[in-house]
């Protein structure tokens, strides 16, 4: 293969069709610089570019990286007409009541009415942090979508063309780009926030996602083959059985032996319980400390709880949220009919903030009569516990340096604010905030499914850019105690961030170098319980 | 010819009431959505300050809801009126769109005070508020009008000169802005050179008001081409997304705030009863096509479920 050939000069929404092999190649002095000590060169890996083999069946079109590790780039004309056949196909039923009832009206309303005033712009963590690259401006995928859908979806762009649609080709690459972008936005809806007419440019890389999921069935096999498909065959998009579920829980019970001289029973399928607490499965298999966390806080405070063994029950997560409303009905489905047959009053989420979202607040309008079962939040219940002296706590043994980070599902997304941070300023004698945080926080750049996307080039990519913002921000909270000795701590209520989280820190090499390490909430709640001996919380990067 | 303009008035103001309702009605008939709020919520009573939600509570769907209509308009009016998000996001643009916005709402004022004016002038005799009227017709025009101007030029000049906004602006939107632009400057043409009081603005109004074309004023091309000009903007602008102020009420109040929960019994589940019965059309190896949402959501999982195709 010869020299690949990027586009040399500004882009524009309409570069989209254009022929070249790539529109933007990064390197390192592209990005947005990092603070102290990080503002040194040498302190990052440099960026690479793809395997030249992946080029030929793989959109590498838009940026070089691959987040739909699937072969679909067209091989010849057929193939590109049937793609675009097909892309027609959805984006109508895109914009029919059967087809999209759930987000018909936002994604019209924001089709229709943005301004192009580019407040939203600045708001993005990855376009700033990426030193303002067109292609992840939050208005330049919206843009593309909005131009094919007047062009071709609505009476004055067939008659008045290009003076209303716009400047647009609905080519092959105009598509494999667009589907690509719809995964250089972590749906974090940041931007939304700043829009000064509510236009919803997230909402717009959730549509595209959907299109061509719905479709298709294109999308990163880590949310779909891997995600939601294997989460309802299997019982986890972990691949967790429910035998190795209870293998784990038997585990969890020893190790928590271990650490605190006693045996908890942990519950699992016991019927009429008060609660039943769904985890993230993700937890088990790479941080245990935390459901066996919330075990002993949940005994010691006295709570009715149990977990499940039923498939699909013990994994919260629901990659549906991200790309598929299909997908994301039948796992919420899932989910309440088996706390249903467990006859417990609710399900209770562990530290997952899309797993939260999802099921709280996104499937409210899914679940129906015999199909439907409270869903809250573990943040007011473990909020409560702290509050109502349940458990004795000694917040000296939590005093080192700690610094919240919002999962934006939990925060911006639902609104639960204040729990986590109540327990925290009662608990962490050292806590301080990131800037900005709450409901302006910045994504961890995992968000979305990035977290869980790790094939061919595309870690490189969230480690560099999508998680650059979350990295400033951590410096910039310790910058007053960088000094290696001091140990600190990152508490991320939740499995995906801390999946991105412990990534960007080992891309960065954050823990040898300033000891920066991460974990849960209920780790910390439970390291300062005055029962116990020795710390639970161990220093270890993993 | 001068009835025609009158003619021309009413058609403009019916067209416009007319577009605006039926787009109101068109966006209010949409199907209910899943949830997609966005925090800060301002109707949740004591946690908006912080964006916080009913949800931060224990047990939250068994308590009665706490919420503010003080915060949900105050944020509102703050939006409308001062263009908040602008200002707090992209002050350089704030100075040339509110001037703009402020000016326009100046001269919605504007003709509002020439109807009272024209009732007053007609129908009910009140001398000392038909004083105060016609000195703020003289504030609000003249206010208006500079600043609507101003504020026109300068987004114009902006979209050409900043790439970020021009870039993405197609040739509708410039022409739009040109539209609005030529309106203002023969408003101003007139208004310096045959109308400095506004005074035949008030006996158009008044002409307009008693339906009687006994009343209109003599007025020049200048003057004539000016009503025209404002007659087909008005016609225009619901059919544009001009209109969106419209958009503006559906995005906020029925997306990014609609928190409303979902209940046994409540109307919320009747709907999702409903619209969950609907077939699916899409084509993807994982969807039954034709198949309720109901009916695929509870399916079983098949193997072709992982596969892709087009
Ligand atoms: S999405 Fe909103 S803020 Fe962004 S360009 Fe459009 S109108 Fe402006
Ligand atoms: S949703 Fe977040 S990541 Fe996506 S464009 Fe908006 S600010 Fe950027």
């Amino acid at each position: 293969m010869g020299e690949v050939e990027i586009l040399s000069r500004e882009i524009k929404p309409e570069d989209a069709a254009s022929p070249v092999d790539q529109l933007v190649k990064l390197t390192v002095r592209d990005l947005e610089k990092l603070p102290p000590p990080y503002d040194k060169p040498g302190m990052e890996p440099e960026l690479t570019d793809p395997k030249p083999e992946w080029r030929e069946k793989y959109a590498t079109d838009l940026d070089g990286y691959i987040a739909i590790d699937l072969p679909w780039k067209p091989q010849n004309k057929e193939e590109e007409e049937r793609l675009v056949k097909s892309f027609l196909s959805g984006l109508n039923k895109l914009l029919t009541k059967e087809g999209n009832w759930t987000f018909l009206q936002p994604l019209l309303l924001s089709l229709e009415y943005c301004a192009k005033c580019q407040t939203c712009s600045n708001a993005c963590p990855i376009y700033i942090m990426s030193g303002k690259q067109e292609v992840y401006k939050p208005t330049w995928r919206a843009e593309i979508l909005r131009r094919i859908w007047k062009k071709y979806c609505t009476p004055a762009g067939k008659i008045f063309g290009k003076f209303v649609a716009g400047d647009i080709e609905l080519n092959a690459k105009t598509l494999l780009r667009l589907a690509e972008s719809a995964y250089r936005c972590t749906l974090c809806r940041r931007c939304t926030q700043t829009c000064p007419i509510g236009v919803d440019n997230g909402l717009i890389s959730h549509e595209i996602r959907k299109l061509f999921s719905q479709e298709m069935g294109i999308a990163p096999k880590a949310l779909h083959e891997l995600g939601t498909v294997q989460h309802l065959k299997v019982g986890s998009s972990t691949g967790l059985t429910p035998d190795g579920v209870r293998d784990i829980i038997e585990f969890i019970e020893d190790d928590i032996e271990d650490k605190i001289g006693k045996r908890i029973k942990i519950p699992v399928d016991e019927k009429g319980a008060d609660i039943l607490l769904i985890h993230n499965a993700g937890e088990f298999l790479s941080w245990p400390e935390n459901p066996a966390a919330f075990a002993i806080l949940f005994e010691e405070a006295g709570l009715s709880w149990t977990l499940s063994s039923e498939q699909v029950a013990y994994d919260a997560v629901n990659y549906g949220v991200w790309y598929d409303d299909l997908q994301l009905a039948r796992v919420a489905a899932k989910h309440a009919e088996i706390a249903n047959k467990l006859e417990v009053n609710k399900i209770v989420v562990g530290e997952c903030g899309h797993a939260h979202k999802a099921i709280t607040v996104v499937a409210d309008r899914v679940l129906h009569d015999d199909i439907w079962i409270p869903r809250e939040s573990c943040m007011p219940i473990l909020w409560e516990i702290v509050k109502k002296e349940k458990i004795n706590f000694d917040p000296e043994k939590n005093n080192f340096p700690v610094t919240l980070h919002d999962p934006c599902n939990m925060v911006r997304l639902m609104g639960v604010v204040e729990p986590q941070r109540k327990i925290l300023r009662k608990l962490a004698p050292q806590f301080r905030e990131m800037e900005p945080h709450g409901v302006y926080n910045y994504c961890c750049g995992g968000g979305s499914g990035f977290a869980i996307m790790t094939s061919m080039n595309f870690p490189e990519w969230r480690n560099a850019v999508a998680t650059r913002m979350k990295f400033k921000q951590v410096l910039e909270a310790f910058k007053d105690c960088l000094d290696p000795s001091i140990n600190k701590y990152i508490c991320a209520p939740c499995s995906n961030c801390k999946g991105a989280i412990r990534d960007m820190l080992s891309y960065y090499k954050a823990p040898e170098r300033l000891s920066i390490y991460y974990g849960g909430l209920v780790e910390l709640m439970v390291n300062a319980m005055v029962d116990l001996e020795e710390p639970f919380i161990e220093w270890e990067f993993h | 010819m001068l009835s025609a303009l009158m003619a021309l008035s009413y058609a403009a103001f019916a067209i416009f009431v007319i577009v605006v309702a039926s787009k109101w009605i068109k966006w209010s008939s949409m199907p209910m959505h899943l949830r997609w709020e966005l925090y800060p919520v301002p109707h949740e009573a004591g946690r908006h300050h912080y964006g916080g939600s009913y949800i931060e509570e224990v047990d939250y769907w068994k308590k009665p809801r706490e919420t503010t209509l003080a915060g949900e308009l105050k944020d509102m009016f703050s939006e409308m009126l001062f263009i908040k998000r602008v200002y707090q996001y992209k002050r350089p643009l704030w100075w040339l769109t509110y001037p703009f916005h402020a000016g326009i709402y100046l001269i919605l004022a504007w003709f509002f005070l020439l109807f009272v004016h024209g009732i007053l002038s007609v129908y009910i005799s009140i001398p000392a508020l038909a004083t105060i009227v016609y000195y703020l017709i003289q504030i609000c025009g003249t206010i208006g009008i500079i600043a609507a101007t101003l504020g026109c030029i300068g987004l114009i000049i902006r979209r050409f000169s900043d790439r970020d906004m021009g870039n993405y602006t197609v040739g509708v939107e410039i022409f739009n802005l040109f539209f609005i632009l030529v309106v203002l400057l023969t408003g101003i043409a007139t208004w310096i050179t045959y109308d400095p009081h506004f005074q035949h603005a008030m006996e158009f109004m008044k002409a307009l008001v008693a339906f009687n074309a006994a009343y209109l004023p003599k007025l020049t091309t200048i003057a004539k081409v000016h009503v025209v000009l404002l007659c087909l903007l008005w016609i225009y602008i619901p059919f544009t997304k001009m209109s969106h102020f419209i958009g503006k009420y559906f995005t906020f109040h029925k997306v990014l705030w609609d928190d409303e929960l979902n209940v046994p019994g409540s109307k919320v589940e009747a709907k999702v009863r409903e619209l969950t019965k609907l077939p699916m059309p899409w084509s993807a190896p994982h969807v039954d096509t034709g198949k309720s949402w109901d009916e695929n959501a509870l399916e079983s999982p098949k193997d072709e479920w992982g596969r892709w195709r087009y």
